[in-house]
């Protein structure tokens, strides 16, 4: 199951995190 | 109607299926007779792969071919390009990562230079270098002109790698829900499962692409400001 849960980790965190990177350029870019 | 859903369902909606996908993945579906825990994820590695190499790449290589084509050369098509290419990097990398995480306790080996894993590879590197391109150029035309040409040209790994499991004998199973006859081979919850994770994914792309369409179109507005600002106090210094 440690391999689910770290194919999990990854796709949902992955996607998590390339999201608030998005936000986050956002931001910067509108400042 | 269509602009309504876009701009207000599509986060909500994407994030309800998300959750499902995750639920259901991973607490609802039965263990798979053969593959055990394993297969749960599948309900994540097809899914994502299909938006990497299908969804975004085809999007991507879409409207490159709209840019080049004269009659509809647009930034707003070279803009929607550039972000797929990279939604789409990020959708590889995923791929490769959840695939090793199964890989490795099916096949015993967290990498093979197996020519589905090895062909997706080269897709993620000229998707880098696809990046790289823009980033090392400063002229828009040019730029777009050239990441264009190259987008199409890394297109033509997409059909290698989906046809790959037929051309070559290869580690990567074939396909997965379709038997040769078209008959599903999985059924009940798995199914069900594995649709909603398509649909979660799909919108996803969406709604990233979206949101990252809207950065370029902020950077490229304070560019042109910036630029205009310029020459503004030039034109001023002149006279004085």
């Amino acid at each position: 199951m440690g391999y689910v849960v770290a194919g999990y980790a990854f796709a949902f965190g992955g996607l998590a995190l390339y999201a608030l990177s998005i936000w986050w350029r956002g931001r910067r870019a509108q400042r | 109607m269509m602009k309504l859903l876009s701009q207000r369902l599509l986060g909500p909606v994407t994030l309800v299926l998300l959750a499902l996908t995750f639920w259901l993945g991973l607490w609802v579906t039965p263990p798979d007779k053969v593959q055990g825990n394993l297969a749960r994820l599948l309900y994540v590695h097809p899914a994502i792969a299909w938006v990497a190499l299908y969804l975004s790449f085809g999007t991507a290589t879409i409207a490159s071919a709209l840019y080049l084509w004269k009659r509809s050369r647009s930034l707003v098509m070279d803009r929607v390009a550039h972000c797929a290419v990279e939604v789409s990097l990020v959708f590889i990398i995923l791929t490769l990562i959840t695939g090793s995480l199964w890989g490795r306790p099916t096949w015993g080996v967290w990498w093979a230079w197996d020519a589905r894993l090895t062909s997706t590879a080269i897709l993620g590197v000229f998707a880098v270098g696809y990046l790289a391109i823009r980033r090392a150029n400063d002229d828009v035309e040019q730029r777009a002109r050239r990441s264009a040409v190259v987008a199409i040209l890394a297109a033509i790994n997409v059909p290698i790698i989906h046809f790959s499991v037929q051309w070559w004998k290869t580690l990567h199973q074939g396909a997965s829900v379709f038997t040769p006859g078209g008959n599903f081979k999985v059924h009940g919850i798995m199914l069900t499962t594995l649709f909603i994770s398509l649909a979660a994914f799909t919108l996803l792309f969406f709604w990233l692409l979206r949101a990252r369409y809207r950065v370029e179109v902020v950077r490229d507005e304070r560019q042109r400001v910036s630029l205009d600002e310029a020459l503004a106090q030039r034109r001023r210094e002149g006279v004085h």
